[in-house]
């Protein structure tokens, strides 16, 4: 590709910085303006498309191959854990675009453009958090409930057979998402705070998925019930009809996460206002 | 629009310290004035401070110590910063695996700005024809006239452009000369940094030198040439030593590179010729030279560059043959 041709640069320079001038007046900074920037930027890059694909394909895959497959062997598993049971990996894809809608710009360089724009920065970071949970949200709501129709066609006539108006399996399908949302909101605060794609992956794989199984190891009860708070700990008592043993209550385990999310999107806005781009 | 005082940029004791640390000072008590209507060149040396100052003003960097505001206020406490302010970065600020129109459209968005005006800074900038492509794949210069398309986005008051013409060519570099030209004369205010005083002659009304984060000169490009040096007096002789010895004075500076020629700065032609004269000293040649810009800026900014090549002999100054 060569360089645009430069004869055509448009004739006199200035045509074009003043015929806009009357029409700038009406230029303003708003809440609404970043909220749309920031859906413009998601959905701009082909990183969103894959890692939402490959997270929607994961838990339809694996839904459908647990359903297509059940003898009757795992009849003590949940119906909806069961048929869920890809959501442990779309988890991974969701909280890398987290990290990437964060962290992203600052490996690109991007943010300086963006905080140039909106000089204030916090509604730059709330804007990402508030887009990013819509959508990871709905995504992961249409899925769960696709995925439960679709394995249900082989599972009707088993053990495992329930309808979407069974009690408590919209529930579930609903909180199932509602915690991938909210860990990977965890993600997306811990791109903001370390600024940096492979830290954030480090922090939330090490510290938000494995560290807390570790300590849960330790023959100690006190650690062993505040490790139920941790968020992933927190998140696995979500998404099953029957209440998952060894964990917090469910309503309980929703505001746990949130907590975590909000603390976390707390510090990195703290930090977003006092350093340096 | 932008023709009031109002929009000036003003820095008031600007002061920045590198990684906190007190000892080691990127910006050290600078203050200056940029007014409307005029191109500023904001000159020095690589590692002068420059690009910090630049995102001192625009809030990117918080000072140490200090204030910089434009039109009155903090960048920050504008209500449409970028319809106040367009800036074009030193590094890199865009998202590689967007397109050049979406890049420009998600910074529109925030203010509201409608698509037609994106689309005429693209053509403003002469990359329509690669708008729809990932900027990914964009060499140097596209990547400058990017930049500088996004700068124009907001239609601001003030442009501040940081190393504009890096990357580009010829044609291109002509381009942004005529554009910041036409910008001041739009009574826009114009803040454009370089390391290369030979560009800003050709560009600049206003010269704002720093070295090692100082101050150096605050000026006109007329009055820097003027007061940059008396200018040289070339010299032929066959008795250069004699000479020498016989101008010799304080405020006399003389070099000479190769035998019986010599350069003298600190007096005139006029004074040269009578003490030669005087003394009986053949002259083959006596010629006065205007300082060449570029000479006057390393003169000024030898004692505070960052990095001095070590390969490079030092010029030899003094009264000495």
């Amino acid at each position: 590709m060569s360089s645009p041709t430069p004869t055509r640069n448009p004739a006199p320079p200035s045509a074009a910085p003043t015929t806009a001038t009357t029409a700038s007046a009406g230029y303003r900074l708003s809440t609404r303006g970043v909220l749309r920037s920031e859906w413009h930027k998601l959905w701009t890059l082909r990183s969103t498309w894959i890692a939402l694909t490959a997270g929607v394909a994961l838990v339809l895959a694996v839904g459908i191959t647990m359903g297509a497959t059940y003898d009757g062997d795992d009849a003590e598993i949940d119906t909806i854990v069961f048929t869920l049971f890809g959501t442990q990996l779309s988890q991974i894809c969701l909280a890398v675009l987290g990290i990437l809608v964060t962290a992203g710009e600052y490996s690109t360089g991007m943010i300086r453009a963006s905080l140039t724009a909106v000089p204030t920065r916090l509604s730059v970071l709330w804007s990402k958090a508030g887009i990013f949970t819509a959508v990871a949200f709905a995504v992961s709501l249409v899925t769960n409930v696709v995925t439960f129709l679709a394995a249900q066609i082989w599972l009707a006539g088993s053990d495992k057979e329930l309808t979407l108006t069974d009690d408590g399996v919209l529930a579930a399908l609903t909180t199932s998402a509602a915690s991938l949302t909210l860990l990977s909101l965890i993600a997306l605060g811990l791109g903001a705070l370390l600024r940096s794609v492979p830290g954030a992956i480090g922090a939330f794989v090490g510290g938000v998925i494995i560290l807390p199984e570790i300590a849960a190891m330790l023959p100690l009860d006190a650690i062993d019930t505040a490790v139920r708070y941790f968020p992933a700990q927190a998140a696995s008592s979500l998404g099953s009809v029957a209440r998952v043993e060894n964990t917090i209550a469910p309503g309980t385990a929703l505001l746990t996460l949130a907590l975590w999310a909000a603390v976390i999107i707390a510090a990195s806005s703290v930090l977003l206002k006092r350093r340096d781009v | 629009m932008a023709d009031s005082i109002e929009d000036m940029i003003r820095a008031y004791g600007l002061t920045k310290h590198y990684g906190g640390k007190p000892g080691k000072k990127a910006v050290d008590d600078l203050g200056f004035e940029v007014l409307p209507g005029t191109v500023t060149g904001f000159l020095g040396p690589n590692g002068a401070g420059k690009s910090t100052t630049m995102r001192m003003l625009l809030g990117l960097d918080a000072p140490t110590r200090g204030r910089a505001t434009i039109g009155g206020r903090e960048y920050a406490g504008h209500p449409a910063p970028l319809h106040e302010v367009g800036a074009l970065l030193e590094a890199r600020s865009v998202h590689p695996g967007r397109s050049a129109f979406h890049h420009l459209m998600a910074l529109a968005h925030t203010h509201s700005i409608p698509r037609s005006r994106v689309e005429a800074v693209l053509g403003l900038a002469g990359i329509s024809e690669v708008a729809r492509k990932r900027v990914k794949g964009f060499s140097l210069g596209m990547g400058q006239r990017l930049g500088i398309a996004a700068a124009l986005l907001g239609d601001p008051a003030t442009v501040i452009l940081d190393e504009p013409v890096n990357g580009l060519d010829p044609e291109g570099v002509l381009w942004v000369r005529n554009l910041l030209k036409s910008l001041a004369a739009e009574g826009r205010t114009v803040l454009v940094s370089s390391h290369l005083m030979s560009e800003m002659a050709l560009t600049a009304d206003h010269l704002i030198i720093i070295g090692r984060g100082r101050l150096l000169a605050d000026t006109t490009v007329e009055r820097f040439v003027r007061e940059s040096g008396t200018g040289t007096v070339k010299v032929v002789t066959p008795e250069a030593g004699r000479l020498a010895e016989l101008l010799a004075a304080p405020a006399v500076h003389i070099t000479g590179d190769t035998p019986g020629v010599l350069d003298v700065r600190g007096t005139d032609a006029e004074h040269i010729g009578r003490t030669a004269a005087a003394h009986g000293i053949p002259l083959y040649e006596l010629t006065p030279q205007n300082a060449s810009l570029e000479q006057a800026f390393m003169d000024l900014t030898r004692d505070s560059v960052e990095y001095v090549a070590s390969t490079g002999a030092p010029q030899p100054e003094g009264a000495a043959a």
